[in-house]
């Protein structure tokens, strides 16, 4: 071994404290904090839609809301996970999770196809309305997910970007959709998916900048 | 001696509770990993600054090693998280070869260290990608030199060091 080499060494181990292993249970811990005082907001700000939580919602309330939310899930543990590097880890649950969720949106395009009409998806009073408050929302769980992934080591920069706008699209639309009351497909299977893949986009574009190290 | 991955894993253990001999030690141990790993992957008068880089980059994210899971397989991801930064930064003109160390490739590699190879994730690479980032990234060769040893054009080659670069950064973690 070289004398540099060696003298670096013995720097680092004479200035050596101890640290705290990383575990994922605190990045799930931060995730859940955020994700409260996400789900305090929107309820604080816009309500809470009674219906929705009493079952008298349409079927496809309950699916759209519930294939995101696992996306986010999925997406979610995932990021948590890659603040760890470990070759030979697998992050293949965002993108299975993913497939699933295009489901929707093929299902609403079908629908509105079927009945001869565009009308129903582009003219939706509520779709801005829907779309700026996940993407807010989203900021919110994106932010915690970044500081998490700051304080740990990602290699896989690229995908820690697109699995943090996931998660972050994904739950952020999650707690904000159950207080929307436009429980038909055509707003359900569009304007919900819309933010989840903006929030994707933006994840991609902005945080494996912010996550480099 | 040579440490096994049950010596780096108690080593690290105790590194994070503050023992300070066992990660003198544990930096010495990891320091002669990396150079092997890196030897035939590194001009050998980069190989010491990547070493030493990774060095430092194991003590600022010592925090993120999970003590229930093995030692090499982090430190490999760490490593070759630096190394494609690496490749990334350095342009070299000057040719020379690698250092032929046959006694790297006699000696037993165990099952962790076969997954975690740089072998294992170059071969992931398009030929064509890995020739180009072989001749100009590692050997030092210019441009103009690798396009006439590989029969491609300049501009295929700057693609193909791009492209293989970018391939080379999503495949870090991949085992197999």
């Amino acid at each position: 071994m070289n004398q540099a080499r060696s003298t670096m060494i013995a720097g680092l181990a004479d200035g050596l404290e101890p640290v705290r292993a990383f575990t994922s249970r605190d990045g799930f811990a931060m995730l859940g904090i955020a994700s409260l005082a996400v789900v305090a907001i929107v309820h604080l700000t816009k309500g809470i839609w009674f219906e929705g939580i009493t079952g008298q919602a349409s079927p496809f309330f309950y699916v759209t809301n519930g294939l995101i939310l696992l996306l986010g899930l999925a997406s979610a543990a995932t990021v948590v996970h890659m603040a760890s590097p470990w070759v030979g880890n697998q992050h293949e649950a965002p993108v299975w999770a993913s497939a699933m969720v295009g489901v929707l949106p093929v299902t609403a395009l079908l629908s509105v196809f079927s009945h001869g009409s565009w009308a129903e998806v582009l003219v939706d009073d509520h779709a801005a309305a829907c779309v700026a408050a996940s993407i807010a929302s989203a900021f919110c769980v994106g932010g915690a997910l970044v500081f998490w992934l700051r304080r740990g080591a990602p290699v896989s920069l690229n995908l820690a970007g697109w699995f943090t706008g996931l998660a972050a699209g994904a739950l952020g639309n999650s707690f904000y959709g159950i207080t929307c009351s436009v429980d038909v497909i055509a707003h359900q299977g569009i304007w919900h998916v819309v933010p989840v893949i903006a929030s994707a986009v933006i994840g991609r574009l902005v945080v494996p900048g912010l996550v480099r190290w | 001696m040579i440490a096994d991955e049950a010596t780096y894993a108690r080593l690290m253990a105790a590194a994070q509770k503050g023992d300070k001999s066992a990660y003198n030690v544990l930096l010495s141990e990891t320091g002669m990993w990396l150079e092997r790993y890196f030897r035939r992957r590194v001009p050998p008068h980069h190989l010491e600054d990547l070493v030493q880089d990774v060095l430092l980059a194991l003590h600022a994210k010592r925090a993120t090693y999970d003590t229930a899971r093995p030692f090499l397989p982090w430190l490999a991801a760490i490593a070759r998280y630096r190394w494609v930064d690496h490749l990334r930064k350095v342009y070299k003109h000057e040719s020379e070869m690698l250092e032929d160390d046959h006694a790297i490739e006699d000696s037993h590699e165990d099952v962790v260290e076969a997954r975690v190879s740089l072998e294992r994730l170059f071969v992931q690479l398009p030929k064509k990608q890995a020739e180009a980032i072989e001749l100009v990234k590692i050997e030092g060769c210019s441009i103009i030199e690798a396009a006439e040893k590989t029969g491609q054009s300049e501009s295929s080659v700057k693609v193909n060091i791009h492209r293989g670069l970018k391939k080379l950064a999503t495949l870090i973690e991949r085992a197999e």
